[in-house]
């Protein structure tokens, strides 16, 4: 009996494997990816950062008080302080604090959930003094020592604003006796 | 007879009239994957760049507690002021200040801090008209210079204790500066 001519369809590789790691990498950078956040939502201006030499030390996630200075859209010369905790159990405690009652009105902030908009150097003080005393507060209510975390302030500025805006907050930090402070930069290309 | 074909099979019996032809066998079912994978490596390689991209990172900065001022003597000073426009100037103990570019400021400071090793004091005094970015410019570029005189202070056995302080620029630095 003469053989049957075997037809050939070009070939087919086993794809599986492929697949599953494929898969579990993707599910992987989809769930460790940081999308707009509220607060980012909420602002209506976008920071253009100063470039700096790669680094090795990132922007931490939380625990960290930020400070940011945007040029206002409308006015190129125009600028404010926006004050946020990334930590949002802190972030209320700092706003009920005694010591803001005065400026801090409850119309404001409702304004304000996520981040403080002022342009005033003393507020911009009290705030961090505030959030200095909180934090102390905040890691004595927790109980064990790993839960405790010290909290971090960063200046995020735009890369066109003025040095007297960093000189201000500069001298806040050292008047609040916040000596060790962070540049917030974006990487070099 | 092989145990894979029986997949799918029927409950129709394979022997008696159709016997002489070949059984086809079922080996489970295929699909082509390619259009799945395509998307899921298109998918993967987008999320791969976002969050790289997305990171920004942080430059370490110390102010100077509030305390008395320190008397230190002039001749331990690395002055770098920063005018109005940008222009940057250094000067040693009492020199007379002297115009750098940018690139040129990292090797300075590295010669600098050499000579005196841990003794030298570097001040950065800025103008307040000067832009965000070239501040941190200049301090990337003294970030980078520690780099090297670490390097350097290492291989002849000597910790390296950084010196650095940004104060503000006085009218007097300012007259200084003005004509250059």
């Amino acid at each position: 009996m003469p053989k049957v001519k075997m037809k050939r369809t070009g070939f087919v590789i086993d794809m599986t494997p492929l697949v599953d790691i494929t898969f579990l990498l993707l599910t992987f950078f989809m769930f460790t990816a940081k999308f707009k956040s509220d607060a980012d939502n909420e602002q209506k201006f976008q920071i253009k950062r100063p470039k700096s030499a790669a680094d090795t030390s990132k922007l931490p996630e939380k625990d960290v008080a930020v400070i940011k200075i945007a040029l206002d859209s409308t006015k190129a010369a125009d600028t404010a302080y926006y004050y946020s905790v990334s930590n949002p159990e802190l972030w209320n405690l700092v706003k009920e604090d005694p010591s803001l009652s005065e400026w801090l009105t409850p119309a404001r902030k409702e304004v304000s959930k996520s981040q403080i908009k002022t342009i005033k150097v003393d507020e911009l003080e009290a705030l961090v003094k505030a959030t200095r005393t909180q934090s102390k507060a905040f890691n004595a209510m927790k109980k064990s020592k790993a839960e405790q975390a010290s909290l971090k302030f960063a200046v995020d500025a735009d890369r066109r604003v003025r040095f007297k805006w960093i000189a201000d907050v500069m001298e806040v930090m050292r008047r609040s006796r916040q000596t060790q402070f962070n540049f917030v930069t974006d990487k070099e290309q | 007879m092989a145990g894979g074909g029986e997949l799918g099979g029927g409950g129709r019996p394979k022997r008696g009239k159709h016997s002489k032809r070949k059984a086809k066998k079922r080996v489970g079912f295929r699909i082509d994957m390619t259009p799945l994978v395509d998307i899921t490596f298109l998918l993967l390689t987008f999320f791969m760049f976002v969050t790289t991209l997305t990171t920004p990172q942080i430059m370490d900065m110390a102010v100077p507690p509030e305390t008395e001022d320190v008397e230190v003597a002039e001749s331990k000073l690395f002055t770098i002021r920063v005018r109005g426009d940008g222009k940057i100037f250094y000067n040693q103990a009492k020199d007379a200040p002297q115009p750098i570019v940018l690139k040129d400021l990292r090797n300075q400071s590295i010669k600098s801090n050499l000579d005196l090793k841990n003794e030298l004091i570097t001040v950065l005094k800025i103008d307040d008209n000067v832009n965000y970015e070239t501040v941190v410019n200049i301090l990337d570029e003294l970030n980078l210079a520690e780099i090297k005189i670490t390097q350097a202070l290492q291989a002849e056995k000597l910790n390296r204790e950084r010196k650095f302080t940004i104060a503000p620029l006085t009218d007097k630095d300012k007259e200084e500066i003005i004509g250059l």
